[in-house]
């Protein structure tokens, strides 16, 4: 029964591992990217494509403010995450983001016209957004994720993470089996610890 | 072969184990972020704050930006007994003040001074371990450029953080290496490969095309 546990575990690391090799690596390289802005080769922002046009809209139906964005979108062709300015005034203004679009509707309902501005980034931008893209900044509840296709997202990144957590605990029965290299593995995950547990209190003689 | 098998393995082990606690940290971070649990609310008038007199800085600080403005404000915050990364800092010219937001990942302080006064209210508030966890996660990230790693701390951290990335694409590599060498994991370990791959393109289609 035991050897059976073990066999598993063993597998179990295997697998996941490799099911989950693309996610990672998409996530560690897109971190190394959002720790270093001044890459020249990964800015996409300046080289972003950027539309504007006029369109007739007709009132869009809805009884919420996020019905009537739908309806607008859905009128204009667009799909992807709605965002909500910090302070609605004036015509009825919103974004709609994807990793790798973001558009900007300034809509005048009365006059049943509507601006969009489109920003179509390149695949730097795409990666770029694929690791922040949640559709649930903190502290901000007003904008709720609604599109199915980012809570898909965001329910795969969610099991990245708890894949990583298994991996890490799966690696440490594994390690427990090897006897002979007990103490240098207590030696490792000890240093790892130590130095990561004094980066989160921060320590004063860090600061 | 045999040589750099048994060298890989243990390179394997040793990395993955002492990287295990920042793979924890990210992971664990993660359920915050992609929920937005982690509020971190700024410092507010019911935290504790104290206030100073005789703050040593001259009006001249007010012309300073950036980078420039937030090295000279370092030696009057260790007078204040105030440590830790400080962020944007906001200039109310017309009534002289400069409020400073100060973080470290379990807490956030506000100093804000007054430059004609030589006065300061330093109010600060203590954040608990999911709020330290994403604020590691997030930093240095790609904002405010300029000013990051400003901290010992930071610094140090942006050093951690690409080497936990780094040595993370390692364990993949290696990782790798050792599953090819394992002949009976080979098919089913394949199909798993596969099939993370075929998940992996359709999500990315899916979210971004």
């Amino acid at each position: 029964m035991a050897d059976m546990f073990f066999v598993w575990n063993r597998r179990i690391h295997y697998y996941l591992g490799l099911y989950l090799l693309f996610f990672t690596w998409l996530f560690v390289f897109t971190g190394l990217l959002l720790n270093h802005p001044r890459w020249e080769f990964a800015q996409f922002w300046p080289n972003r494509l950027q539309t504007t046009t006029q369109h007739e809209i007709q009132m869009p139906a809805g009884a919420t403010d996020v019905e009537r964005a739908r309806d607008l979108m859905r009128q204009l062709g667009i799909v992807g995450e709605i965002q909500w300015p910090a302070q609605q005034s004036g015509p009825f203004a919103f974004q709609v983001s994807r990793p790798g679009l973001i558009v900007d509707v300034k809509a005048d309902l009365e006059r049943g016209r509507a601006t969009v501005q489109r920003n179509q980034l390149s695949a730097w931008g795409v990666m770029h957004l694929l690791h922040t893209f949640t559709g649930a900044p903190a502290g901000d509840q007003r904008n709720r994720r609604d599109w199915m296709v980012t809570t898909v997202w965001a329910l795969s990144m969610d099991a990245v993470a708890a894949g990583l957590i298994v991996m890490v605990f799966s690696s440490y029965i594994m390690w427990y089996r090897l006897k002979p290299k007990r103490f240098a593995g207590v030696v490792a995950v000890l240093l790892g610890f130590i130095s990561c547990g004094a980066l989160i209190v921060g320590l004063k003689w860090l600061t | 072969m045999r040589r750099l098998y048994v060298i890989t393995r243990d390179l394997h082990l040793y990395i993955g184990l002492f990287l295990s606690p920042f793979v924890l940290l990210f992971a664990v971070s993660v359920f915050y972020l992609v929920h937005g649990l982690a509020t971190r609310a700024a410092p507010g008038p019911f935290d504790p704050s104290r206030a100073v007199a005789g703050v040593p800085i001259t009006p001249e600080i007010a012309r300073l930006q950036g980078r420039v403005r937030v090295d000279a404000l370092r030696p009057v915050l260790e007078q204040l007994d105030v440590r830790g990364e400080v962020d944007f800092v906001r200039h109310v010219a017309n009534e002289h003040r400069l409020i400073v937001p100060v973080r470290l990942p379990d807490r956030d302080t506000v100093v804000d001074i007054d430059y004609e006064q030589r006065t300061a209210t330093v109010t600060s508030r203590k954040h608990g371990i999911g709020d330290a966890v994403v604020y590691l996660h997030k930093m240095p990230g790609p904002h405010n450029a300029d000013l990051r790693g400003n901290s010992r701390l930071i610094r140090l951290w942006r050093v951690g953080a690409d080497a936990t990335a780094y040595l993370l694409l390692f364990i993949t590599v290696s990782g790798i290496y050792l599953w090819v060498v394992l002949k009976a994991e080979r098919r089913v370990g394949l199909l798993f490969l596969i099939a993370g791959m075929v998940t992996f393109w359709v999500m990315v289609y899916a979210v971004a095309a």
